[in-house]
């Protein structure tokens, strides 16, 4: 498998790192109120996944190369990926200059 | 009372001399030199401030640094790529002193830097059969077209993260080099030297 | 039956010694007296079964063989019946031979693509005393025992009788060959090439199409298996541009050679295609040769990644099933003809051809041009093809079908011939069988690619598949020379353009067209056995008999029967098993459909895979800064992950392991010692917002720490069991230099840049590795400080005050040399973490040792560090298992609640904080002689072991120097309240069973005097 970083280019998958699933957000943890609302969103965060056949965008850590956490958009049917993109923090952003 | 004495070990001098000779052929088909150590800073950009931390570069090099997988040399050094919104400043400084503190003062407030120069090792692989010893060790494409002479990246040899660059051609071929993490680097030495010895291979220190 | 097999061997071995007396010229019988592309002037010596023979250089084995007139070469899998030679390529299922001898003993060696050379040793397979009289065979008159499915049937019960009986008895009697049982003496390979076009197979069209890319300007690379390229132009006459086909091939050859960007790689397979264009290849660098050359692998395993690939893999003729199939002798049409025109071989005097296409009647061709007799042409279609009319006049042709075949090891004898009127014999020492081709679809069908079915060759094609790759030539079913041509230079001027290529691709070559006409036979009914699997023994009445038991989808087809599974992945069965289910069940072919291909296309040794990771060289080393120093010293090492620690320094005269470490934390709790703590994980955060990132990545507050000082800290997962542990400190007010178990250091690494990429982009903070930048040593014992003043500059205040418990900060040291100091403690002694650049880590140690000889300074390796840190009480990789949290730990007070950080909401979840939660507790033996060991169940005094009773176990243990008994620490329920309590200590697994008190985990100084004094 090929896997475009957007600092790198394409690299062998041997390079990269699969974490999963992009789309859940870490729900506020101290700005929130402690107590089971909290604590069911924290348990959708950590443990709840859908598992599409289909586009998935994913976090991919590119480990073996430059460091930078990515998001990759991926087709579970065919391991195409469509994009690649870092994420919002990777390098220095944000600046235009660094990305 | 005794002072202690500080005898700085040179990186895999030991199995350079130690070493049993690889396969030697006239001439070699791959060159392998672990070069002497330098000064290496790792310069990371702050959050927003690669703008400016090309400015200062600019300011100390004479030449704005890498902003993609790129060497660039200048009159007293090379500024490698090393990921996005940083680079690895490789020149000559003293040798016992806090290699990164000039380059603190020159990028406060602009980007954070961390000495490494003793944290890698730089190998330089070279000759006519460099390409063809290296398609063993590395996934990348380093043909001429695809890794240029200034091309940089930052890969992985063994499951362990390198940084490479090209060097200008000499008579003998294309000219790579290597950062290796320095406890890896009798492993990966080993493996080059290994990977070197059918094509005829010269090791040696510089 | 056994007599008769008996009876043949005696008659063989007599005619194998009147063989050999007839001297050099008879020991080729069968070789043509001219022709071929062997080398009469290099005659090569081989063995096979210890019988010397000779061929040629350009040989395989099965052409030597054949040349020698050896016709039975081994014996089959299941009912060990006497096989030949059926094939002349990969697809060889019957003539497997053990090659070469001891280490490099290699089984299931194809003899019909073993390269000859010179003093090669052969051994024919599956055969106990002898090939020729073989006890095994009468596993034949057993064979309704073997039918499809017998394994499931007949071993289903009693279990246990599956171990000591079945497996050993079916195992030494269905065998397919022996493994040397010996280290492999060669090395392997991996390597990495990149082009634009990748083109499988150098046959016309294979050719065709590196010509028209490597004309256009891509970068091209070509690989074929074989050694030689040309594919069937060595083996067919054939004109192509005017010329004879083989000059043809020579000067593209020669013109793929001139371009830069063309790359050909013979002896190469593609055996498989990945995911984005990357495919596997295996080269045999060293296969055709005695010994590999010197610094040279056996095989170099390629990865290819390919922006294009074309797939000119040829197609692979299928038999025809009928009873007696199998005998040897029995051949296929084309591997006659390559055996007569590549190898100048006449496999036999008479030969007779059954074929259901045209293709077959180019053998009649070839084998009356080399001076061959073709007894009969048996062609169920009973006409002769018009284009074959002039080169067949004179050949009796028969409309009907095989229906049996004479002979036994010995070979074919003659054939029986079904015709509309009847039966006749025809008599003749070799038997041609053409069923048609099938296209080698199996690079073409991966990623569940489903090929397609053309009725008008009766043959799957190529459908879908990986993007990126197409087919040409006969793999694409297009088997005329002239379409193949035309159709290889198409794709490869594609591929090109597709890859941005622009240059001109030239010219397609041309040849006259031939089209192949084909009349579909599957199979032949009638009495004996008609194989369809060769190689697994897999016959038509196992494929009808597992379809009416309802095994009828193609995947249950496979496994039922096994059809197909075997080493030569059934190049030459699968097809005709479909089509015999097919017939039975009503269905088309393309109803039936194939089992789904995967890679590899042909077996791989597990070696080419390993390449050079084997031994010591399973995976890389990393060695800490004093590991020469410490070898000089003659420590003993452990590998800890990836490095290499030193466990213990021996002294002379010392045996035992713990002896010795037992003296080294003597030495540290009465004087000092030193140990390289170079491989703990160091991470530099840097940024004005590092005090705020350490905050959302600990449990306890780091924003607060003061400059100078360091902090113990925790992190958690996410789902709030620990992830690690350290100390970090903060060195400037942007500044911290954490530092995290060796274990994790990777992880860690891994975990806070998530953090700052993804959790928190806001945070401007940097994070760089600094593991290998500073040889760090703990120096611990209450002599620390006097051995510190001797290296440290005499400025840096050492005191209680000017360097207090958990302080942090750069220093000098005498000479200059710049280093970090950290006073902390994993021992309990006043110990200091020392830090320099780690080229000077190996001086640091001589340094340690000189200064400190009059104080009595040993070094102390990773067995005293452990037993130091048990004593007291300290926790590390037993207890940070991923399943126990801060809490269980004794933690739970350092967990803020005045700010988020990772871990904190799904702590608190009540599951994790149970009050019966097992939390870290010390143990140790009510005797005090007993040896305590990690492991063993922690139950109430009196408690019948059992999973209700069990309240933990002991994780971690250690005979303590300090208080000369063996203490532990361990996971218990309540444990923290039961302190004083006797427990039960069971421990099957090691037979013991003993009682336990608990305690409190710190052994040592539990106030804590020494490490701050």
């Amino acid at each position: 498998m090929r896997i475009t970083c957007p600092f790198c280019g394409e690299r062998d998958l041997g390079e990269f790192t699969y974490l999963g699933d992009a789309a859940p957000q870490r729900p506020l943890g101290a700005s929130g109120v402690p107590g089971p609302e909290l604590e069911e969103a924290f348990y959708d965060y950590v443990y709840l996944r859908d598992n599409p056949a289909g586009l998935l965008r994913e976090h991919w850590y590119h480990g073996g190369g430059c460091r930078a956490w990515l998001i990759a958009t991926r087709d579970t049917r065919s391991h195409a990926f469509q994009a690649v993109e870092a994420a919002p923090g990777a390098g220095a952003s944000p600046d235009g200059g660094a990305r | 009372m005794a002072e202690p004495a500080w005898t700085e070990q040179p990186p895999l001098a030991r199995l350079i001399e130690a070493g049993r000779p690889v396969a030697s052929a006239d001439p070699p088909g791959v060159r392998l030199t672990v070069r002497a150590p330098r000064r290496l800073v790792q310069v990371m950009a702050r959050r927003g401030g690669f703008r400016a931390t090309v400015d200062a570069a600019r300011g100390l090099f004479g030449s704005p640094p890498p902003s993609r997988p790129e060497a660039v040399f200048t009159a007293d050094a090379t500024l490698v790529w090393s990921g996005p919104g940083q680079f690895l400043v490789l020149d000559h400084a003293e040798p016992i002193d806090d290699p990164a503190a000039a380059l603190r003062t020159a990028f406060a407030g602009t980007a954070s830097v961390v000495d490494q120069s003793h944290g890698r090792v730089e190998i330089e692989v070279a000759g006519r059969q460099a390409r063809a010893m290296l398609a063993k060790l590395c996934s990348l494409d380093l043909a001429a077209p695809a890794f240029a002479v200034g091309a940089a990246a930052a890969t992985s040899i063994d499951h362990t993260n390198v940084t490479l660059w090209r060097e200008p051609d000499d008579s003998d071929g294309p000219v790579f080099r290597f950062l290796v993490f320095s406890t890896f680097a009798e492993s990966l030495w080993h493996l080059f030297t290994a990977s070197a010895a059918e094509f005829g291979a010269a090791k040696g220190l510089r | 039956m056994a007599d008769l097999v008996g009876t043949t061997g005696v008659q063989r071995r007599a005619a194998e010694a009147a063989t050999q007396a007839d001297g050099q010229a008879a020991a080729q019988p069968r070789r043509l007296a001219a022709g071929g592309l062997i080398d009469r002037a290099s005659p090569l010596r081989f063995t096979f079964d210890g019988r010397p023979l000779t061929g040629f250089a350009g040989d395989t084995l099965a052409s030597a063989l054949l040349a020698s007139g050896v016709k039975l070469v081994g014996r089959s899998f299941k009912y060990h019946r006497p096989r030949g030679i059926l094939s002349a390529g990969s697809e060889e299922p019957n003539a497997l031979v053990e090659l070469r001898s001891g280490a490099r003993r290699e089984p299931n060696s194809k003899a019909t693509t073993v390269e000859l050379f010179d003093g090669l040793s052969a051994l024919s397979q599956n055969r106990w005393p002898s090939l020729s009289f073989d006890v095994g065979s009468v596993n034949s008159l057993f064979s309704p025992l073997f039918v499809a499915g017998f394994y499931y049937k007949t071993f289903m019960w009693p279990g246990a009788l599956w171990e000591r009986l079945y497996e050993p008895a079916i195992r030494r009697a269905a065998g397919l060959g022996r493994a040397s049982g010996l280290a492999d003496p060669d090395t392997y390979e991996k390597a990495w090439a990149h082009c634009d076009v990748l083109v499988v197979g150098s046959g016309p069209a294979g050719l065709s199409a590196a010509l028209a890319a490597g004309r256009a300007g891509a970068r091209v690379i070509l690989c074929e298996d074989d050694w030689r390229l040309g594919g069937r132009l060595l083996s067919d006459p054939a004109e192509i541009d005017g010329r004879r086909g083989l000059d043809w091939a020579d000067a593209a050859l020669a013109e793929l050679a001139s371009l830069d960007q063309v790359t050909i790689m013979p002896r190469t397979a593609v055996f498989g295609v990945y995911d984005g264009g990357t495919y596997g290849a295996l080269q045999r660098v060293g296969d055709h040769l005695p010994v590999p050359p010197e610094h040279q692998p056996r095989q170099r395993l390629w990865r290819i990644v390919a922006r294009r690939c074309v797939v000119c893999a040829g197609a692979v003729e299928r038999p025809i099933v009928f009873p007696g199939n199998d005998r040897p002798g029995v051949m296929l049409a084309s591997a006659v003809r390559t055996y007569i025109g590549r190898f100048a071989v006449l496999p036999a005097r008479r030969t007779v051809v059954f074929t259901s296409n045209d293709d077959g009647w180019r053998t009649v061709e070839a084998i009356s041009a080399a001076g061959g007799e073709v007894a009969a042409v048996v062609d169920p279609r009973g006409s002769v093809p018009a284009r074959f009319e002039a080169g067949s006049r004179g050949v009796p042709v028969i409309a009907g079908v095989v229906a049996a075949v004479e002979g036994g090891s010995g070979g074919v004898r003659g054939v029986t011939v079904r015709t509309a009127d009847g039966r006749l014999r025809v008599g003749a020492g070799c038997l041609a069988v053409s069923g048609g081709f099938n296209p080698n679809v199996g690079l073409a069908s991966g990623f569940r690619g489903r090929p397609g079915w053309r009725d008008d060759i009766a043959a799957f094609v190529p459908s879908g598949g990986p993007p990126g790759l197409r087919s040409a030539g006969a793999a694409n079913g297009t088997f005329g020379l002239a379409a193949a041509l035309r159709e290889g230079h198409a794709a490869g001027t594609e591929a090109a353009a597709e890859c941005g290529a622009t240059g001109h691709p030239g010219e397609p070559a041309t040849a006259a067209d031939e089209a192949l006409a084909i009349t579909p036979l599957w199979h032949v009914a009638g009495a004996g056995k008609a194989f369809v699997d060769f190689q697994h023994d897999v016959t038509a009445s196992d494929i009808a008999l597992a379809s009416q038991e309802g095994f009828d989808s193609v995947e249950h087809l496979k496994r039922y029967t096994t059809l197909g599974m075997a080493t030569d992945q059934g190049r030459t069965s699968n097809v005709n098993g479909l089509a015999i289910l097919a017939a039975g069940r009503g269905r088309s072919m393309l109803e039936t459909g194939t089992t789904i291909y995967r890679p590899p296309q042909v077996p791989v040794a597990i070696g080419a895979f390993a390449g050079h990771h084997r031994d010591e060289h399973f995976h890389a080393t990393r060695l800490p800064p004093s590991h020469h120093w410490a070898a000089e010293r003659g420590a003993a090492f452990v590998d800890v992950g990836l490095w290499k620690r030193a466990q213990w320094f021996p002294l002379p005269g010392e045996t035992d392991w713990l002896q010795s470490a037992t003296r080294e934390v003597r030495a540290v709790r009465s004087s000092v010692g030193f140990c390289d703590v170079s491989t703990l994980g160091k991470i530099e955060v840097c940024g004005p917002d590092a005090g705020t990132f350490l905050d959302r990545v600990y449990i306890n507050t780091f924003s607060s720490l003061p400059v100078g000082r360091a902090r113990y800290g925790i992190m958690l997962r996410e789902d709030g069991m620990v992830m690690d542990d350290g100390t970090t400190s903060r060195l400037a007010e942007d500044h911290y230099f954490v530092t995290t178990t060796t274990a994790k250091a990777g992880p860690v690494m891994q975990h806070l840049e998530f953090c700052r990429q993804v959790l928190w982009p806001e945070l401007d903070v940097q994070l760089a590795s600094a593991t290998d930048q500073w040889a760090q040593f703990s120096i611990a014992g209450p002599r620390t400080r006097d051995l510190l003043v001797l290296l440290a500059d005499p400025g840096e205040d050492l005191s209680g005050e000017g360097f207090p418990f958990m302080g942090a900060r750069a220093v000098r040291l005498r000479g200059g040399l710049p280093a970090r100091l950290f006073r902390i403690s994993f021992s309990g002694e006043l110990a200091f973490e020392l830090a320099v650049p780690a080229r000077f880590g190996e001086a640091l140690a001589r340094n340690l040792m000189e200064l400190g000889a009059g104080l009595g300074v040993v070094p102390y390796g990773t067995e005293a560090l452990g037993i130091m840190r048990i004593e007291k009480g300290h926790v590390a990789g037993p207890e940070l298992n991923g399943t126990t949290t801060a809490g269980d730990l004794g933690f739970a007070r350092m967990m803020s609640t005045k700010k988020d950080f990772v871990g904190r909401v799904m702590a608190a979840r009540p599951e994790l904080i149970r009050p019966d939660r097992p939390v870290v507790v010390g143990i140790r033996p009510v005797d005090p002689a007993r040896r305590l060991r990690a492991g063993a169940h922690i139950l109430p005094k009196g408690a019948v072991p059992g999973p209700d009773t069990d309240q933990g176990y002991v994780t971690s243990a250690c005979f303590s120097p300090t208080l000369e008994r063996w203490i532990g620490l361990g996971l218990v329920s309540h444990g923290r309240e039961r302190h004083g309590e006797t427990v039960r200590a069971f421990d099957p697994l090691r037979g013991e069973d003993y009682e336990a008190t608990l305690c409190d985990p710190v052994f040592y100084d539990p106030d804590g005097g020494r490490q701050r004094g």
